[in-house]
């Protein structure tokens, strides 16, 4: 019994409660068989066209190409979304002013980090000031 | 179901288009199918005497059309859109002798059943036949397949020209309308 069948289905079951004569089918096949007309067999190609030989196969080949594509589309996304860089590439994007304001502009150098890399700068500066100085001192 | 006789459908279809081996193929198709055939049609009509003309008159159209079988079908999809056929002409051939609208259901095919012979059910099963009687025709074939043959939907689908997502409404509306039918009538 499957699901989809209602309770009151299950309770009564399959049985219709028809019957048939004894020997009905062996009898009536026999009729039938002797009742056959004559008839005039023309037609011999008895394969099935060439649509319905080659469908499986078209099917196949619609489902296959089907998985390729996908298959493509889905690498397409991961490689756009992966946007590996090399460290070359990093170094000249930096380069350019443009590259590095939008960097800032996006949100992706905090205040702290430009805060950071102004005072470093400073004391890059001040150490290159010393040693001049101290270059003089030595002349 | 095959009898004394081994049946391999695609060799019975090269065979019926032999005129040297048809007959005897086709004596075969009849052994292997008539069974099938027959139980479609004795739901659909409950008598049995109606039962077996229909049957034999859907072997001999079958028969006398065998050269535009081509073979893209299931010999036994061809065999049951000509029974369903054969079945739903008596049917309205019926309801026309009786002066029953051709659009009304087919509640009196069951009236009979009572007092046939050749229906041995109790009381349980007989309400049920009554039930399944007064659906509408494509249900009842719907219900019938799937509920007695229990025919994949596909098949039926094949058979009956309706797409498998209707069929599965078709036999749910079957369902809900024969439970009606048991409550009502409780």
């Amino acid at each position: 019994m499957k699901p989809e069948d209602s309770k009151i289905l299950q309770q009564l079951g399959k049985e219709p409660g028809f019957k048939v004569p004894e020997n009905f089918f062996a009898d009536i096949n026999e009729k039938i068989k002797e009742s056959l007309p004559e008839v005039e067999i023309t037609r011999t190609d008895v394969r099935p066209s060439l649509w319905v030989r080659i469908r499986p196969y078209v099917y196949m080949a619609a489902m296959f190409a089907g998985v390729w594509c996908m298959m493509k589309v889905f690498n397409g996304l991961t490689e756009t979304n992966k946007q590996t860089l090399t460290a070359k590439e990093i170094a000249a994007g930096m380069n350019v002013e443009s590259n590095v304001e939008e960097f800032i502009l996006n949100n992706s150098v905090s205040d702290m980090d430009i805060i950071m890399s102004y005072e470093d700068s400073l004391y890059y500066d001040n150490l290159i000031i010393d040693s001049e100085n101290n270059n003089e001192e030595l002349l | 179901m095959a009898g004394k006789y081994t049946y391999d459908e695609e060799q019975i279809v090269e065979q019926l288009h032999n005129p040297a081996t048809a007959r005897e193929a086709f004596g075969k198709v009849i052994e292997h199918y008539s069974q099938t055939i027959y139980w479609q049609i004795r739901r659909m009509v409950f008598d049995h005497d109606d039962a077996s003309d229909i049957m034999q008159n859907t072997f001999i159209k079958a028969w006398t059309n065998i050269d535009n079988f081509r073979g893209d079908a299931k010999l036994s999809t061809w065999l049951h859109k000509i029974a369903i056929n054969e079945s739903i002409t008596f049917i309205n051939k019926k309801k026309a002798l009786n002066n029953i609208p051709i659009d009304s259901d087919d509640s009196f095919l069951a009236k009979t059943l009572e007092s046939d012979p050749w229906f041995d059910g109790d009381e349980t099963q007989l309400k049920l036949q009554q039930a399944i009687a007064s659906l509408p025709e494509k249900q009842r074939l719907v219900f019938n397949m799937r509920y007695y043959d229990e025919m994949k939907y596909e098949d039926m689908s094949e058979i009956l020209g309706t797409s498998v997502g209707a069929l599965k409404a078709s036999y749910h509306h079957a369902i809900k309308k024969i439970e009606s039918f048991f409550t009502d009538n409780d």
